[in-house]
């Protein structure tokens, strides 16, 4: 009986990017991402960005520091 | 130069010439692969492809016989890839044409994908490793929903609480 190639393949974790929820702050990501925004018409892949998680900046989506006022 | 790898869903192997695509999951085991060319396909062997075993014609011919998009082909040189007769059944232009274009060096894989709802939460697809408050959370090509109106009671996840507090994504 020949085994079956598919069985060589199991499904491996492969981590694009990471996303950190810094404490009192914004959302940091880094990796391979693409940030789509529809309502501003924006696509971008940076390499790092950090997004607004607290509804109060004046730059959404990205953070412009507004948590700490 | 010798590139072989993991690609999304399957496996790609080369000669420096070609490579070859495999997707097991589309495999009806039809089995001429190896009936033809046991010394390139050898579901016994680890890995099972060998592009070493036999020349870049007889590997294209015998690809060509798959019944499915199991496995495919392409040239290395992405010049020769423009113009494919259609005999060619398994080259990837009419096989696996979402692979067109994609560079030796690069594994096909999709980077994350970060959406800003209008007036709502960022929803993150893809897979990712998470951490907040101190814990690590894999993501496996999956789906998550991040607050970005601060109201929610379920950081940093959203709750549906932008709608109740009228979040005004300005």
């Amino acid at each position: 009986m020949i085994n079956d190639p598919a069985m060589e393949d199991k499904k491996e974790f492969k981590s694009q990017a990471t996303i950190e929820i810094i404490d009192n702050g914004p959302i940091k990501i880094t990796g391979r991402i693409l940030i789509r925004d529809s309502k501003r018409d924006i696509t971008d892949n940076p390499e790092e960005v950090y997004l607004c998680r607290c509804g109060r900046s004046q730059n959404k989506p990205y953070c412009d520091e507004s948590h700490k006022k | 130069m010798d590139k072989a790898g993991s690609f999304s869903g399957g496996r790609r192997y080369t000669n420096g010439e070609i490579t070859v695509y495999w997707k097991p999951d589309a495999c009806v085991h039809a089995s001429h692969c190896y009936r033809e060319l046991i010394d390139v396909f050898d579901p016994g062997r680890r890995p099972w492809v060998d592009m070493y075993g036999a020349s870049t014609g007889q590997i294209i011919e015998t690809v060509n016989m798959c019944p499915t998009e199991a496995l495919a082909w392409k040239w290395n040189e992405e010049e020769k890839n423009k113009t494919i007769d259609a005999d060619q059944t398994n080259h990837i232009n009419f096989r696996r044409p979402e692979l067109m274009g994609s560079g030796d060096d690069t594994p096909e894989e999709k980077p994350a994908t970060v959406k800003v709802m209008p007036d709502g939460p960022l929803v993150i697809s893809g897979s990712f490793t998470m951490h907040y408050s101190g814990n690590k959370k894999e993501v496996n090509d999956s789906i998550i929903s991040l607050c970005r109106c601060g109201s929610s009671n379920h950081m940093p996840f959203c709750d549906g609480a932008h709608r109740k507090v009228e979040f005004n994504d300005k």
